[in-house]
């Protein structure tokens, strides 16, 4: 309505770009991560959805031993269960010509016809099978696409002891493998580890599995679903003479549960982190706005003289802000769209989906734009405000001489005589200008948490990396091998070419129980000397395995609530199911999964042995043509499950977290720098704005530009930097909070902090303080001093 | 000419345009209570030139707030045309000093960053019935600057755009603090005719405050203060041309 005022609007906006820039960029850092994750998140739930739909993605998972189908009958008739299939599953070595190391797989048997089935494939390539063939196969895309298999091809799988030749009929996807891992690692890799499927008749024949199935899936009825554990318990109890290894709900499937715990993640970060920018840039805009407000004063009172209302000239300081909110928004929500079409991309490397798409949210941009213009509203409401309490002829008057006196810092005066003359200066200042200090010192608390919870992260999985795979396991080539067998496997295997050492395991699945708490689980039995397994505790020490007892992993021992000395009871699933009695001896540190440890003899007698062996660690010769023979060799040994090349898991593992660091540490620094840098140029100028005539009278008194400067960069470095310290334990919260919601059964993330984080983040603090001290350094230096004195009171 | 001239006499003998009644006006400075103005009773006479003339601190610029709206007495009523301002609300005092009253200051209180244009616009686009704001520059006799920026005006030309501002919103009451103040000799004697014509040939009512007892030659009326309160008041029966005057 006011046309002349809009043009003084536009005409200081354009006059004050650079710091609206700075706080622009702040919101749109806010706007672009809400949107980016936000939509992501959206993205993915979507896919998700659309994906468990599409497979009829099964409710719960039981394997057991073997069970006969005619028994599972009784199991369509517990309440709760919809349906269920049973399936023939086991761990298969991968012989492929062109590679010289054995491969792991997984292998699946379907239906021989295509009927609608639980944890369906999608076809990607081919077709079903057919009926020329007992012997077809359909693979997982991923490792078909990464090993260049295609239908019409032969692939040779080691089955249940014997070299099988299958014809690749097709390929697929399934929403059961989303994130598809191999044993005992964390990032899929499609390059040594398959999903096969075979028809049903083929796998009763290779395994013998004749009318029987070693795993059923079901799906519960979904007016019962709040009762799904006791459902799942008279599954349990159903199924168990044949042998339950395990009965996983949905909840804990472990493609489920990296896919579920993203997008709850992605929600979580979409929350938080825009909050942080948002929170801080209306902080910095309240400096800019009331220092606006101030200025304008004389201006203020003579429209109201004029005539203006109250609510013309509120509108007027509220547009202000009101245009940094639209600017920042919007740019945010266009950065954010890309942003998160690069987040999808990313998530299509990690996650098969048949169709993760990067949709336009318009809710997502809206609600960011809704939270970008608040934050621009709420930044300016206190200085627009505060200059509206004023009547005009109190306006018109010149502002009244800052507040002087002493600040509280100089009552102590022993301490307040160590302070040079500028650092008085500075001190006096930063807390006379108690709003503008508080403001710069949340804004730096804010950039520091970031950078600390940032770092916190990486250290953190470097310590895991460290802690798991280099100094709790420490194998190069794991074997489990079928069933247990005695010391002779274990000779067999020492007599490989290049097997430098190699140890037993013995693996006894079964339920864990103490008092109302139980879960089922596998002991793992060592050498008492182990060197490829050690248990450690958190302070990296080993743990000695007692001669008799079990070493719990902490949180298999919070899920028993159980302490060293307690008795626990456990059921291995085996033909006999005697229930034996257990002390645990100690709690050992773990990372990863809910490992129990034992002495193989100890654990061996348990079992009525005098020595089993159920899977062997080997380290080799790294010299690459022993390593070939060996590679050779393994791919023929009979009685050989599973067989996994840990180095290379590890180095693949390393390289993906690696690489995801280095992205993560840049982006993370660049939007701490926005944070750092735009509070205090904004600070900064605000402070040389309202102090020109004092800047150009020390320039008279024969200051130089440079001790002028001096005198800005102590303030910023003291409110940057006690805001600085102040958030490192906010950071550690952050991270705290983070790893506590992403524990999980598989895996921890530990929450670690070195001196060296504490330097990282405040040096970085210092870094950007100076970035932003040039822009501050380079005004004092082009300013005109003469017409700086000449300002008028 | 002569008509205006004879219609702004006339208008001269009639009611007070605006009456203050017993005023007073403490402001409260953290514990001490400054009185600044006590028992100020004046009458202002629509189309009359009135000149307040008193040293620093002598409540001029008070007495000038409390007239324009800007600011309340602490006792005492300010009545204009019959409405008491000292009981009137934020809204109605904002919409009297829209309507009614032109404020020209001593220093000029331009929008730096708008032209003279522009600043006239923002207050003739809040008037209900405001002059041309073209007419208004060629009026003060600045058409040619319109497009020009405080900073690139002359103090004096700058002090003709905050008359024009004043004068746009075609205002009752012209309220004029140091008018010249801020002015070199010659160039606030132009400003001084000029308020003189729209005094006479326009007929507005027009209050000019002023340490410069000189200026007030020119006033129908001149009114001394001294410490808050009148010492004296006189009717000036031949005010002399802004020309003539001395200082």
């Amino acid at each position: 309505m006011v046309r002349a005022l809009n043009r003084k609007l536009a005409r200081e906006i354009c006059r004050s770009k650079g710091l609206l820039l700075a706080i622009t960029s702040i919101i749109a850092v806010g706007v672009m991560c809400y949107v980016a994750m936000q939509s992501a998140y959206l993205n993915l739930s979507a896919a998700k959805t659309r994906y468990y739909r599409m497979c009829r993605m099964a409710d719960f998972w039981v394997d057991v031993k073997k069970v006969p189908l005619a028994e599972l009958e009784a199991l369509g008739r517990i309440r709760g269960v919809a349906e269920y299939q049973p399936r023939i599953t086991f761990p298969a070595t991968v012989d492929l010509e062109n590679v010289p190391e054995p491969l792991n797989g997984q292998v699946i048997s379907l239906p021989d016809r295509r009927e609608p089935t639980l944890n369906d494939i999608l076809l990607r390539q081919g077709g079903y099978f057919t009926d020329r063939r007992e012997n077809e196969v359909i693979v997982n895309d991923a490792f078909a696409r990464a090993r260049n298999i295609y239908p019409g091809q032969w692939i040779h799988l080691l089955l249940n002891d014997r070299r099988q030749e299958l014809f690749v009929v097709g390929t697929a996807i399934s929403s059961e493998f989303t994130y598809l891992l191999g044993p005992g690692t964390l990032v899929p890799d499609p390059e040594t580890y398959g999903v096969f499927y075979v028809k049903r008749t083929f796998a009763e024949d290779v395994f013998d599995f004749d009318g029987a199935a070693n795993q059923v899936v079901g799906r519960l009825s979904p007016e019962l679903a709040g009762e799904s554990n006791d459902t799942l318990r008279s599954a349990e109890t159903l199924l168990e003479p044949y042998g339950v290894f395990s009965v996983t709900p949905l909840r804990l499937q472990a493609s489920n549960q990296f896919l579920s715990n993203e997008i709850e993640g992605l929600g979580a970060i979409a929350a938080v982190v825009p909050t942080i920018f948002l929170a801080v840039a209306a902080v910095v805009l309240n400096v800019l706005i009331t220092r606006l407000a101030r200025q304008q004063r004389v201006v203020i009172g003579t429209l109201k003289a004029l005539g203006y209302t109250n609510g013309q000239v509120f509108a007027h300081f509220l547009k202000f802000g009101l245009s940094v909110g639209v600017a920042g928004g919007v740019l945010g929500a266009l950065l954010g769209y890309t942003a998160s079409a690069g987040m999808t991309q990313v998530y299509q490397h990690f996650f098969q989906f048949p169709d993760l798409r990067s949709q336009l949210h318009w809710n997502t941009f809206a609600l960011g734009m809704a939270v970008s213009l608040v934050c621009a509203i709420a930044g300016s409401l206190h200085g627009a405000w505060s200059m509206l309490q004023l009547q005009p002829a109190e306006a018109m008057r010149p502002e009244p001489p800052a507040r002087g006196g002493a600040i509280l810092l100089e009552r102590l005066t022993l301490v307040w005589k160590l302070f040079s003359s500028g650092w008085r200066l500075a001190l006096r200042s930063v807390f006379r200008h108690r709003v503008r200090s508080a403001a710069a010192v949340f804004a730096a608390m804010m950039g520091a948490a970031l950078l600390v919870t940032g770092f916190m992260m990486v250290q953190s999985q470097d310590y895991f990396l460290d802690f798991q795979f280099y100094r709790t396991m420490r194998s190069d080539i794991d074997l489990v091998l079928k069933g247990s067998q005695g010391r002779e496997a274990l000779d067999e295997v020492r007599q490989l070419p290049g097997v430098d050492h190699a140890e037993p395991q013995l693996m006894v699945a079964g339920t864990f129980e103490h008092g109302p708490f139980r879960r089922k689980e596998a002991i793992i039995g060592l050498l008492p000397d182990a060197r490829l397994t050690i248990p450690h505790d958190a302070e990296g020490r080993r743990i000695p395995l007692p001669r008799s007892g079990l070493v719990l992993s902490r949180r298999m021992a919070e899920i028993l609530h159980v302490r060293p000395g307690d008795q626990v009871s456990f059921t291995p699933v085996q033909e006999e199911r005697r229930t034996l009695e257990a002390t645990v001896a100690q709690i050992a540190d773990s990372y990863m999964g809910l490992t129990i440890y034992a002495d193989i003899h100890y654990l061996s007698r348990l079992m009525g042995e005098e020595f089993a062996v159920s899977g062997v660690q080997l380290q080799t010769d790294p010299r690459p043509d022993v390593l070939r023979r060996l590679n050779h060799e393994l791919k023929q040994l009979p009685g050989v499950e599973a067989i996994s090349d840990r180095q290379r898991l590890v180095e693949n593992l390393t390289k993906t977290l690696l690489q995801n660091q280095f992205v993560f540490i840049g982006v993370l620094v660049i939007f701490a720098g926005v944070i750092f840098f735009g509070s205090v140029v904004n600070s900064s100028m605000v402070n040389l704005a309202e102090r020109q005539r004092e800047v150009a009278t020390f320039r008279a008194l024969g200051y130089s530009k440079w001790s002028i400067g001096a005198m800005f960069l102590r303030e910023s470095l003291l409110t940057n930097m006690t805001g600085a310290v102040l958030g490192l334990p906010i950071g550690y919260g952050l991270m705290w909070l983070t790893a506590t919601a992403y524990a999980n059964d598989l895996v921890r993330l530990p929450v670690i902090a070195t001196p060296a984080i504490w330097g990282w983040a405040l040096g970085w603090a210092v870094v950007f303080a100076l970035l932003a001290h040039a822009v501050v350094q380079w005004r004092i230096n082009t300013m005109n001093y003469l017409e700086a004195l000449k300002v008028k009171e | 000419m002569t008509d205006e001239f004879a219609a702004a006499s006339a208008a001269k003998n009639g009611q007070p345009l605006l009456r203050m009644d017993g005023v007073g006006r403490t402001f409260q400075m953290g514990e001490v209570a400054v009185v600044v103005l006590t028992n100020i009773t004046l009458d202002i006479r629509r189309g009359e030139f009135l000149a307040l003339v008193g040293p620093s601190g002598s409540g001029k610029t008070t007495i000038l707030n409390l007239i324009g709206g800007m600011d309340r007495p602490s006792v005492g009523s300010v009545l204009y045309k019959g409405r008491n301002l000292a009981d009137a609300s934020d809204r109605e005092l904002t919409r009297y000093r829209r309507e009614e009253v032109g404020f020209v200051f001593q220093f000029y209180n331009l929008v730096p960053n708008l032209t003279a244009r522009e600043n006239i616009l923002v207050s003739t686009e809040i008037a209900s019935a405001p002059r041309d704001a073209d007419e208004v520059l060629r009026l003060v006799g600045l058409e040619d600057r319109a497009e020009h920026f405080p900073a690139q005006l002359s103090g004096g030309e700058q002090q003709r755009v905050s008359i024009a501002r004043a004068v746009a919103k075609n205002p009752e009451l012209l309220l004029c603090d140091e008018p010249t103040g801020a002015l070199d000799f010659k160039t606030g004697k132009r400003v001084l005719r000029l308020l003189v014509d729209l005094n006479r040939q326009l007929g507005k009512t027009v209050v000019v405050i002023t340490h410069n007892a000189a200026l007030a030659e020119v006033a129908d009326r001149v009114v001394h203060l001294r410490s808050g309160e009148i010492s004296s008041m006189e009717e000036n029966q031949n005010p002399v041309a802004p020309e003539e005057v001395v200082w």
